[in-house]
């Protein structure tokens, strides 16, 4: 278990503002945010690499607040790798056996295991600078994990890769945490990502924690309006909103639940407003809109909808809209889910 | 029509023309008008073997001092913030700035009998007027900035992440600097000994303050110059540069080949 209690750090004017977490054993847990909110920093303050102002950091019960990231045991991969480029592959993964007292024949053991699973064996007398991104990510993670540490922190592991090898990477990452048995802690700005890797994770913004819990959590119910717009709820509106009834503007929704008393502000993620059937015109929460601008994004078509006079963000499958012979202009009777509609 | 693009780099290569004879032209006469007999009297000459010896010598010798007290200092200020760093980067780059005879006056008024530090040395039995002590101590002077700012460049260019990462895996900072980030800095640390060693066996005006004897090759040299004329210096000169291009060629071919392997 991995535990931090208030801690603040302060670094050119950047603050890292009572940050508490925590993280349970053989969790995949994300620190999600934007670029400069925090993330990298906390990862280096959580090794050992930033010295802290305030707070505790526990592992395993252990105070390691005021121990040296080489005593930490906590392997750290960086963005851009950061392998030894004086030395080839098999030396980089080797590196920290000798520093961590693992025996001969373990450390013979998990090297052999890595090799394998992680497709190197061809590389072993190559120097970094040779090996593409994907390889030297995986040289990366094999480094780290021979020392079997406490657990594995990753900065932003799939923002430089290739997108057609991030999907094969975050496969990997997968079974290198069910297999390793080992904490994974991530840092992305990448909900998506977020989603698929992590169990459990928090929400940075400007050094401080917005939200902390499970990841599908997160996704589904944002606490605040930052969380909403981060996790990709594009509509988010200033609203009167009273027990099950939201209103904005001339626009009156039906919520699934009674509303908190002090909730303003409602949300809805672009890909659950929905077209509907003419004949579910009249019924609760479908209203006829107009598209006032059709975008295509490949996969995907981005809507730009006016709902009697409030402008809404979709994003419909090519084939609802080709199917429908949508384009700019068209009115047609549009659905706001309740269990979708989301206060704050 | 002929493209204005075209003429750039022929009008880049027409400009620098000057510097190219500036720098050539001297130095191709210095070693063409030596006749081969005055070449071959001057390195039989035991004057001559002496002091261009003793020039190779203690520069060497300096740049092993400013390899040795240099390297943390360069390491320090390519990865240390600290109140007052300009002032020591200020004071680091100052030896280039300053007249070097002022350089040789400022070693001999603190090394001097009247000066404490220089009655310490004495007693210890260094003395640092007219002796191989005295030049390598004014060679090292002159020649650190060389060295220590291209070493400080150097270790500026190692990511500190491949630092971070060496630290996580259990290495100390020991460890580090030994297995990490002195392997990554090795070619630094030879060009800026080529250089800190280039400008220790060329000076003249601090040597010829605080150690006119023992002398170094261009201490006889300018002797020869003003005892003599051109004639009996050109030999002389023409062998010092030729040994040091010989020196800094190995120098470079050694590098090279630390960066291969």
């Amino acid at each position: 278990m991995i535990a931090i209690q208030d801690l603040n750090l302060i670094l050119s004017g950047f603050r890292l503002q009572n940050i508490n977490l925590r993280i349970h054993p053989n969790d995949f847990f994300a620190v999600i945010g934007p670029t400069g909110s925090g993330k990298s920093l906390l990862l280096e303050a959580i090794v050992g690499l930033r010295p802290i102002q305030s707070g505790r950091i526990y592992i395993n019960n252990e105070d390691l607040t005021h121990t040296p990231p080489e005593r930490r045991k906590l392997g750290i991969v960086y963005q851009d790798y950061a392998l030894f480029s004086h030395l080839s592959v098999r030396k980089n993964i080797e590196f920290g056996l000798q520093y961590n007292h693992i025996q001969p024949q373990t450390g013979k053991k998990r090297f052999e295991n890595l090799v394998e699973t992680m497709g190197l064996g061809h590389l072993m007398h190559r120097k970094p600078g040779t090996l593409s991104g994907g390889e030297q990510q995986r040289v990366a993670l094999a480094r780290v994990l021979i020392i079997k540490p406490r657990a594995v922190l990753l900065d932003e592991p799939l923002s430089a890769l290739d997108p057609t090898y991030q999907d094969e990477m975050k496969d990997l990452l997968k079974t290198l945490h069910r297999d390793w048995g080992t904490t994974f802690l991530l840092v992305s700005h990448n909900f998506a990502d977020v989603l698929y890797l992590a169990n459990q994770g928090a929400i940075m913004h400007e050094g401080r924690i917005e939200q902390q819990g499970a990841t599908q959590e997160l996704f589904e119910k944002p606490n605040s309006p930052f969380t909403a717009q981060f996790v990709g709820m594009k509509n988010f509106f200033k609203a009167t909103i009273h027990k099950k009834r939201a209103v904005l503007d001339h626009l009156e929704l039906h919520l699934d639940s009674i509303s908190k008393n002090d909730h303003s502000y409602l949300g809805i993620r672009p890909e659950d407003i929905l077209p509907v059937a003419a004949e579910n015109h009249g019924q609760p929460n479908v209203f006829q809109g107009n598209l006032t601008k059709v975008v295509n994004k490949g996969f995907q078509f981005e809507i730009k909808l006016d709902v009697q006079g409030t402008r809404f963000s979709a994003l419909w499958s090519k084939r609802t809209v080709l199917d429908l012979g949508l384009k700019t202009g068209t009115g047609l009777p549009i659905a706001f889910p309740p269990e979708c509609l989301h206060t704050f | 029509m002929v493209s204005r693009n075209m003429l750039f780099w022929p009008a880049a290569s027409l400009i620098s023309l000057p510097l190219a004879f500036l720098i050539l032209l001297p130095l191709s006469q210095m070693l063409i008008q030596p006749q081969l007999s005055d070449l071959k009297a001057a390195i039989t000459d035991k004057q001559v073997l002496a002091a261009l010896g003793r020039s190779l010598g203690t520069s060497l010798t300096a740049t092993l001092v400013a390899v040795v007290f240099g390297t943390p200092l360069a390491y320090i200020l390519a990865r240390k913030q600290f109140w007052g760093k300009k002032l020591v980067e200020g004071l680091v780059d100052l030896p280039i700035m300053i007249p070097h005879p002022v350089i040789g006056i400022a070693i001999l008024s603190v090394t001097g009998e009247n000066y404490w530090l220089g009655r310490l040395l004495l007693a210890i039995g260094i003395r640092v007027m007219g002796t191989y002590t005295g030049i390598v101590l004014v060679l090292t002077f002159v020649g650190l900035p060389f060295y220590i700012n291209t070493l400080k460049a150097g270790f500026e260019d190692i990511p500190v992440r491949v630092e971070k990462v060496s630290r996580s895996l259990g290495a100390g900072l020991y460890s580090t600097f030994f297995r990490v980030t002195f392997p990554l800095a090795w070619r630094s640390m030879i060009l800026g000994a080529i250089l800190c060693t280039a400008r220790a066996i060329s000076e003249f005006g601090a040597v010829v303050i605080v150690a006119y004897h023992p002398m170094t090759a261009p201490v006889l040299i300018f002797e020869r110059f003003t005892a003599y004329g051109l004639k009996y210096s050109q030999p002389v000169a023409c062998w010092l540069i030729i040994i040091s291009l010989a020196l800094f060629v190995c120098m470079r071919l050694l590098s090279r080949e630390q960066e291969e392997r």
